[in-house]
């Protein structure tokens, strides 16, 4: 086990290690048993669902529950989820960057790296669901002797160019925010990290030309990002309102879509900044304004949410088409219901305990929140794809789905790999904008000092 | 390290500030600053720098990949021959999805590209050591005094009094 003191080196004389950078160190350096024991966890779910996976390789998609009329189950449930789950994280870092929030430095590094994990987990999903996962290529657009192109007007397809475009970008956005931190971090620690740090750092020196072209680049990237968000999860929605299937074609479900993507992903970030705040001891940084706020945001989102499932009802009973309004009471009333009545508990009845100032200050009340919630989403997810297609026009078709228990063992471990390789990120690479924090704190000290305009100026460099 | 160069390391960004605005009045405007975070003495240089083309450059990125987008699926939709029944091959409508996506990737990805690639010409103004110093409580000031008298560059070392360490 190292410490950030054995992690550290002198540079040149003698000079006391800003706060700031000190406690991005110890977050990097300082492994708690807690840490090797959530790694260890994670691992062992990953692994489970390696082993579920090779097993579906072998003998094909007959392991899972998967049949002639539900025949998108757990998986694509898990890759809409964390897709939802990928497109808040950019999305409110780069709204708080253009708001100019206090609360991105604080929050933005971790909700940008959860979005790039959780987008690589869900690029997974599709892949295992194809079968034959070794003929995932088949997806890219590559010139073949057999002269066959993708069908580009599918949404399935456009889904590989909106997945492929929405990782690139954001993972380019968190790797150019963490380059100032690389080279700041290459000059201060020893070891194997430091030649890593170097590399990453692409030469950045922070010179005034340097800052520069950051501070134009970086919004035009955040432009470029919020845009592409909003696409992404539009997109996912138009795979299955592209459809004519009763409960899926409808216009309403690229907001639907949208909502419910910030609402899960806000909880997936509460759950990860408590969890940094608390194992790594960064109450300085990361607040209880912080997740008041986030908070916030999961209360409106989640009262989108139920106005959406209240309109969804209306329109399907007032439309007056018998198989949309028998898919809706089916879904309240059938077979799914318990997993219905779990969702409007977990999304629409839940989170108005955050109405209340106690339930938004009290990190441990909303940390059962965001799983109620998580686990609320997944379900909303898995409740309209399967009962739309368990239930749809040809009543000689209608057939249940139950997932398998290795087919559960794959979705866990997708839960696995996301957890995993946040837990890696945040040994590896700094949680938390050290450049951003040390201009946030200057721009509080000059504000402090008496020097609005200073302050200002400061803020709207960034 | 650059012949003639003073490096000022200053632990203080609002020191740093003053020494600028002191040399500035000095009448000694090719001062630069290496930082490590955005502080206000960034801005005081007065280098424009290569910067205001970014904008462009990633508007011709985006452009480029609108471009792409559209050759790509109005080229692999001849060449398939796909039974649409009736409807158009060439669907704009159904094609805006992927143009869409394309035009924000290669508008990110050109921006990218060009601000490494710009920031590489805008850092070899400073010499390696000059960069080298530049920790979180470190900032430095480079002023260029070649062909300066000896009185000229004592009037310098004066506006950098501040400093914690002045390096030539």
């Amino acid at each position: 086990m190292t410490d950030a003191n054995s992690l550290t080196a002198a540079v040149g004389e003698p000079s006391p290690i800003t706060r700031i950078e000190r406690d991005t160190l110890a977050s990097m350096a300082d492994t708690s048993g807690y840490y090797w024991l959530g790694l260890l966890g994670a691992v062992s779910l990953t692994a489970l669902g390696g082993w579920a996976l090779s097993q579906m390789l072998r003998e094909g998609l007959g392991i899972t529950g998967l049949n002639g009329t539900v025949m998108w189950g757990s998986l694509i449930t898990s890759f809409v989820f964390f897709i939802g789950v990928s497109h808040s994280g950019t999305l409110v870092s780069a709204i708080l960057f253009f708001t100019r929030s206090p609360l991105r430095a604080a929050v933005g590094r971790s909700a940008e790296a959860m979005t790039v994990i959780a987008i690589l987990t869900a690029g997974v999903y599709p892949v295992i669901h194809l079968g034959r996962a070794w003929l995932a290529f088949f997806l890219l657009p590559y010139p073949n002797q057999r002269g066959l192109w993708p069908n580009v007007r599918s949404p399935l397809e456009w889904d590989v160019f909106a997945v492929c475009s929405y990782v690139t970008v954001s993972a380019l956005f968190l790797y150019m925010g963490m380059l100032p931190d690389f080279a700041l971090l290459s000059r201060r620690v020893r070891g194997w990290r430091r030649p890593l740090y170097r590399i990453l750092s692409l030469g950045f020196s922070g010179t005034d030309g340097e800052w520069g072209l950051f501070e134009k680049a970086y919004p035009i990237f955040a432009a470029v990002v919020i845009p592409l968000a909003v696409s992404v999860h539009s997109v996912v929605s138009w795979d299955f309102a592209m459809t004519l299937s009763p409960g899926w074609h409808s216009a309403i479900f690229p907001p639907y879509f949208v909502a419910g993507a910030i609402f899960s992903g806000v909880a997936m970030a509460i759950l990860l900044l408590g969890g940094l705040r608390r194992g790594y001891k960064l109450e300085h940084y990361i607040k209880p304004e912080h997740f008041d706020l986030l908070a916030k945001l999961m209360l409106s989102m989640s009262l989108v949410m139920t106005f959406v499932y209240a309109t969804e009802f209306f329109m399907a009973f007032y439309r007056g088409s018998a198989a949309e309004s028998e898919v809706f009471r089916w879904r309240a009333t059938g077979t799914y219901a318990p997993v219905f009545w779990l969702v409007v508990l977990c999304n629409s009845v839940a989170p108005l305990a955050i109405f209340w100032r106690r339930v938004r200050r009290s990190l441990a009340t909303l940390v059962v929140l965001s799983v109620l919630v998580t686990i609320g989403m997944w379900f909303e997810r898995f409740m309209f794809i399967v009962t739309t297609l368990a239930h749809g026009y040809d009543s000689y078709a209608w057939r249940n789905y139950t997932p398998t228990p290795r087919e559960v063992c794959i979705c866990l471990g997708g839960f696995g790999m996301f957890v995993t390789l946040f837990l890696l990120f945040i040994k590896i690479l700094p949680s938390m904008s050290i450049a951003e924090t040390m201009q946030g704190e200057h721009a509080a000290g000059a504000t402090t000092r008496g020097d609005p305009a200073h302050g200002h100026e400061v803020t709207r460099a960034t | 390290m650059r012949r003639d160069d003073l490096v000022a390391v200053f632990a203080d960004p609002d020191a740093a500030e003053e020494a600028l605005r002191t040399l500035h009045d000095a009448g000694v405007a090719t001062a630069r600053v290496a930082s490590p975070a955005p502080f206000p003495v960034i801005h005081q240089t007065g280098h424009p720098g290569p910067w205001r083309a970014l904008g462009v450059v990633a508007l011709v990125g985006g452009l480029s990949g609108l471009g792409s987008a559209i050759a790509f699926q109005v080229v692999t939709s001849k060449a398939m021959g796909l039974v649409v029944g009736g409807k158009p091959i060439v669907s704009w409508t159904a094609f805006g999805v992927i143009m869409f996506e394309l035009t924000m990737l290669f508008a990110g990805v050109v921006n990218f590209s060009a601000f490494v690639i710009l920031s590489a010409f805008t850092r070899r103004w400073f010499s390696r050591r000059a960069r080298e110093q530049v920790t979180s409580e470190r900032i430095v000031i480079v002023v260029p005094v070649a062909g300066y008298s000896e009185e000229r560059k004592g009037a310098i070392r004066a506006s950098l009094s501040h400093a914690v360490e002045v390096l030539s």
